[in-house]
C-alpha cells in the first residue's frame, strides 16, 4: 500500500514540476470542443439539449487517451519501468498508484473542458455540478483503469500512439455509455439517473479488480 | 564450489525470445562476498544474464537459486541491486527524491534517512537537490549506483559499470565495488576491460554464444589467459 | 519429437470434428431447406440458420482465446498461447460472418442495411477486440513479450464483453433484434434447423482451431528451426 502511495505521489510531483501532460491534454480537448462546434449547427447546445452530452465526452475520452500515452512514454526514459519492475513490490499497488494518477489529471481536465463546453455549446452545468462531478469521476475512473493497464501495453510496442485507441477503445463502451446517458439526463431535466451511475459503477469496479491482477504480467520482459 | 557459500547458483539456464536463444545451458556458481566478473563479445548473453538474475524476465529452462532468497521470484528480486546501462532515474525529480521513491519502492524503513546516508556515501551530498535530469553521465551513475543499493542487497549486478566514465569516477566505482565486497556482498561485473576484471574480481567468466566458454578462478585467473580466452570467443562468434 | 499435449489433442480431434461438421452440415441443409418460411418475413428469414449459430462460435472462440491466455500466463506452457492465437484467428472469421450475414437480413427484413441493436452491436465491438488482439501480437518485438500481453488483453476483453452487453442492452436504441431464443417465438419446425446449425457450427469451429493449431506448432518449429536453435519440443515448459 506504501508503494501506491509512492507512485501517486511520484508521478503528481513529476507532472506538477513539467505540466505539459495536463497543458496538452487541456489544449487538445479544448480544440475537441471546438471542432465539434463548427461541425454541428450553431443552436445545437439549445436543440439537442441533452444530447450534447455525447460530444462532451468524446473530447474527454480523447484527452484521456493522449494522457495515457504519456503517463508511460515518461517511464521509458532512462527505463524507469523496469526499474519499477525490480521492485518486489505487488505490481497491483504500482498499477493503482498510476491509475489514480492519470485518473485525476484527467479530472483536472475534464472540469476545465467543461467550463469550454457550456460556454460554446451554451449549455449551463453550474446547476447539476455536483451530479457531474460524480459522473465525471467515475467515468474518468473506469477510462483510467484499463487505460493505464493497455497503455502500459501499448507503450512498448510498435505504433504505440495507435496502438492505445485501439485497444482501448471497444472497452470503454459500457463507460461511455453510463456515463453519456448520465450526463444527458443531467442536462436535460437535472435528474441523476440511477440505472447509468450503477453501470459506471459496476464497470469502473471490475475494470480495476481486472487490471490490478492483470499488471502483475504487464512488467516482465 | 556448491553448498551455502555459494550466493548465486545457476544450472542450465535457458533464455529464449522467440526463435532467438540468447542463452544457452548456462551454469554458474559464484560465492558469497566475492566478485565475478562477466565477460565476452556482444551479443553474448550478459545482459541477458543479468536481467534474469534480476528477476526481470523468467527463464525459458533451467533452475536459478539466490542464496538464502526465497523461491517467491517477487521478493528475490528485494535481494538483488541492479545498476544497468539505463539508470532507471527520473529527470524531474531530485537527486534525493529518486532515493526517496526507491527507498519506498523496496519497502525500505525511514526512506529519507536511507536516502542521505548514501548520497553522503557516493558524494552525492552537494547536489541532493538538483533534479536529476540535469546530472552528468558520472554523477548519474554514482545516482543509479545509490538507488541499487537502498535496500542493501546481497547481490549487486553491474552491467558494464565504466562505460563513459572519466578517470576519476572510474577510480570512484573501483573503490565502491571493493567497498562492497569487504561489505559481504556478492557481485557479478559485466565489463569489457580486462583488466579490470582481473583487478578486482575473484573469478571470471567469458560468454559466448550463450554459452560459458571459459572460466577461471583465484590463482587461474590471469590477464594473458582472459585475453586468449576472449579474442578465441570473439573470433568464433564473428 | 515429443509433442504438446495440446497439439496431439488436435490432431486426434481433426478427423473427427470434421466428419462431424459435415455431416450435421448435410442435416441442417436439409433441415434449412424443408423449414417453413417465416410468416413475416418470408425466405430471407432463412440467414438467420447461419446467422445464430456462427454468432455462438464466434464468441466461443473469444472464450477459448481468453481461455489460452490466461492458461499461459499461469502455466508459460507455449502450447496455451497457440491455443489463445489459433482460437482468435478462427473466431474472427467466425465474427466477421455474423457481421456480414446480420445487415443481409437486415435489409431484407427492416430495409435498412445496419441497425443498433444489441447483439449485432456487441458482436461488432466483439470483431474489434478480436482485431485489436491480432495487433497487438504482430505489434509488440518479441514473440513472447507479444504472446504475454495478447494473453492480457484477450483477459481484458473478455471481462469486457458481457459488459458490453449490458449498456448496449439496457442504453442502446430501440431493440429490433428478434428474441429468437425464447422457444415460443420459434415458429414450428424451426427449432430443429436453428438446433443443428448451433452444434455444426461449434463443430466446424473446432475442426478449424484443430487444423490452425497444428499449423502454429508448425511454424514456430520451423522459425526456430531457421534461427539455427535446436529442435526445441513444441511447447517446451519453464
Amino acid at each position: 500500500m506504501n508503494v501506491f502511495w509512492a507512485v501517486l505521489w511520484k508521478d503528481l510531483v513529476s507532472e506538477w514540476r513539467s505540466r505539459d501532460r495536463v497543458v496538452s491534454m487541456l489544449v487538445f480537448s479544448a480544440l475537441v470542443v471546438l471542432v465539434l462546434q463548427f461541425a454541428l449547427p450553431a443552436d445545437a447546445g439549445r436543440r439537442l439539449q441533452g444530447g450534447v452530452a455525447g460530444l462532451l465526452w468524446v473530447a474527454y475520452v480523447f484527452a484521456g487517451v493522449l494522457g495515457l500515452n504519456r503517463a508511460f512514454a515518461l517511464e521509458l526514459e532512462n527505463e524507469a519501468l523496469s526499474g519499477l519492475a525490480l521492485a518486489p513490490a505487488d505490481r497491483g499497488f504500482l498499477f493503482l498508484g498510476k491509475a489514480i494518477a492519470n485518473a485525476l489529471l484527467l479530472g483536472v481536465v475534464q472540469a476545465a473542458t467543461a467550463l469550454v463546453f457550456a460556454l460554446f455549446f451554451d449549455v449551463s452545468l453550474a446547476p447539476v455540478a455536483p451530479g457531474f462531478a460524480l459522473v465525471a469521476a467515475l467515468g474518468a475512473l473506469g477510462i483510467s483503469s484499463m487505460g493505464t493497464l493497455f497503455a502500459a501495453l501499448a507503450v512498448r510496442t510498435r505504433q504505440r500512439e495507435v496502438m492505445l485507441p485501439l485497444l482501448l477503445l471497444p472497452v470503454l463502451v459500457p463507460v461511455l455509455f453510463g456515463a453519456v446517458r448520465a450526463t444527458s439526463g443531467l442536462l436535460s431535466d437535472g435528474t441523476l439517473q440511477a440505472a447509468p451511475l450503477q453501470l459506471l459503477a459496476v464497470t469502473d469496479a471490475v475494470y480495476l479488480i481486472v487490471s490490478f491482477v492483470l499488471f502483475e504480467f504487464v512488467l516482465d520482459e | 564450489m556448491n553448498g551455502p557459500a555459494a550466493a548465486i547458483a545457476a544450472r542450465g539456464l535457458v533464455k529464449r525470445f522467440g526463435p532467438v536463444t540468447a542463452l544457452d545451458g548456462i551454469d554458474l556458481d559464484v560465492s558469497r562476498g566475492s566478485v565475478l566478473a562477466v565477460l565476452g563479445p556482444n551479443g553474448a548473453g550478459k545482459s541477458t544474464l543479468l536481467r534474469l538474475l534480476a528477476g526481470l524476465a523468467r527463464p525459458s529452462a533451467g533452475s536459478l537459486e539466490l542464496a538464502g532468497a526465497p523461491r517467491d521470484r517477487r521478493r528475490a528480486r528485494g535481494r538483488v541491486g541492479y545498476v544497468a546501462h539505463a539508470t532507471f532515474l527520473y529527470p524531474a525529480l531530485t537527486a534525493r527524491e529518486n532515493l526517496v521513491f526507491a527507498a519506498r519502492l523496496y519497502g525500505v524503513g525511514d526512506p529519507g534517512r536511507r536516502a542521505d546516508a548514501l548520497l553522503t556515501q557516493l558524494g552525492l551530498d552537494g547536489v541532493a537537490h538538483r533534479p536529476a535530469g540535469g546530472f552528468s553521465r558520472g554523477m548519474a551513475q554514482r545516482l543509479a549506483i545509490a538507488r541499487a543499493l537502498v535496500h542493501a542487497p546481497d547481490v549487486v549486478l553491474l552491467d558494464e559499470p565504466y562505460t563513459g566514465l572519466d578517470r576519476a569516477a572510474a577510480e570512484t566505482l573501483s573503490a565502491e565495488i571493493r567497498r562492497l565486497r569487504e561489505g559481504g556482498r556478492t557481485l557479478l561485473l559485466v565489463t569489457h576491460e580486462l583488466s579490470r576484471a582481473c583487478e578486482l574480481a575473484d573469478a571470471a567468466v567469458v560468454l559466448s554464444r550463450g554459452r560459458v566458454v571459459h572460466e577461471a578462478h583465484g590463482d587461474g585467473l590471469r590477464l594473458e589467459r582472459l585475453e586468449r580466452a576472449y579474442l578465441e570467443s570473439v573470433e568464433s562468434a564473428a | 519429437m515429443p509433442r504438446a499435449a495440446l497439439d496431439r489433442l488436435a490432431a486426434r480431434l481433426r478427423t473427427p470434428t470434421l466428419a462431424l461438421a459435415l455431416a450435421l452440415a448435410a442435416a441442417w441443409l436439409y433441415a434449412v431447406a424443408s423449414a417453413p418460411n417465416d410468416a413475416v418475413q418470408g425466405p430471407i428469414q432463412k440467414i438467420l440458420y447461419v446467422h445464430v449459430p456462427v454468432a455462438f462460435a464466434a464468441y466461443l472462440g473469444f472464450l477459448v482465446t481468453a481461455i489460452g491466455g490466461a492458461l499461459y500466463l499461469w502455466r508459460g506452457d507455449e502450447q496455451y498461447d497457440r491455443l489463445g492465437i489459433s482460437a482468435a484467428e478462427v473466431g474472427v472469421l467466425f465474427c466477421t460472418l455474423v457481421i456480414v450475414t446480420g445487415p443481409i437480413w437486415a435489409r431484407g427484413t427492416w430495409g435498412k442495411w445496419w441497425s443498433w441493436d444489441p447483439r449485432l452491436t456487441v458482436t461488432l465491438l466483439l470483431w474489434f477486440i478480436y482485431l485489436a488482439y491480432l495487433l497487438i501480437r504482430s505489434f509488440t518485438e518479441g514473440s513472447e513479450r507479444g504472446a504475454r500481453f495478447a494473453a492480457v488483453y484477450g483477459i481484458a476483453g473478455l471481462a469486457a464483453i458481457p459488459l458490453n452487453y449490458f449498456a448496449i442492452d439496457l442504453f442502446g436504441s430501440r431493440a429490433i433484434h428478434p428474441e429468437n431464443l425464447q422457444r415460443g417465438s420459434l415458429g414450428e419446425g424451426m427449432g430443429l434447423p436453428f438446433g443443428l446449425g448451433v452444434i455444426a457450427a461449434i463443430a466446424a469451429f473446432f475442426h478449424l482451431l484443430a487444423r490452425r493449431l497444428e499449423v502454429e506448432a508448425l511454424r514456430q518449429a520451423d522459425a526456430a528451426f531457421a534461427a539455427g536453435a535446436a529442435p526445441i519440443r513444441a511447447g517446451s515448459a519453464r
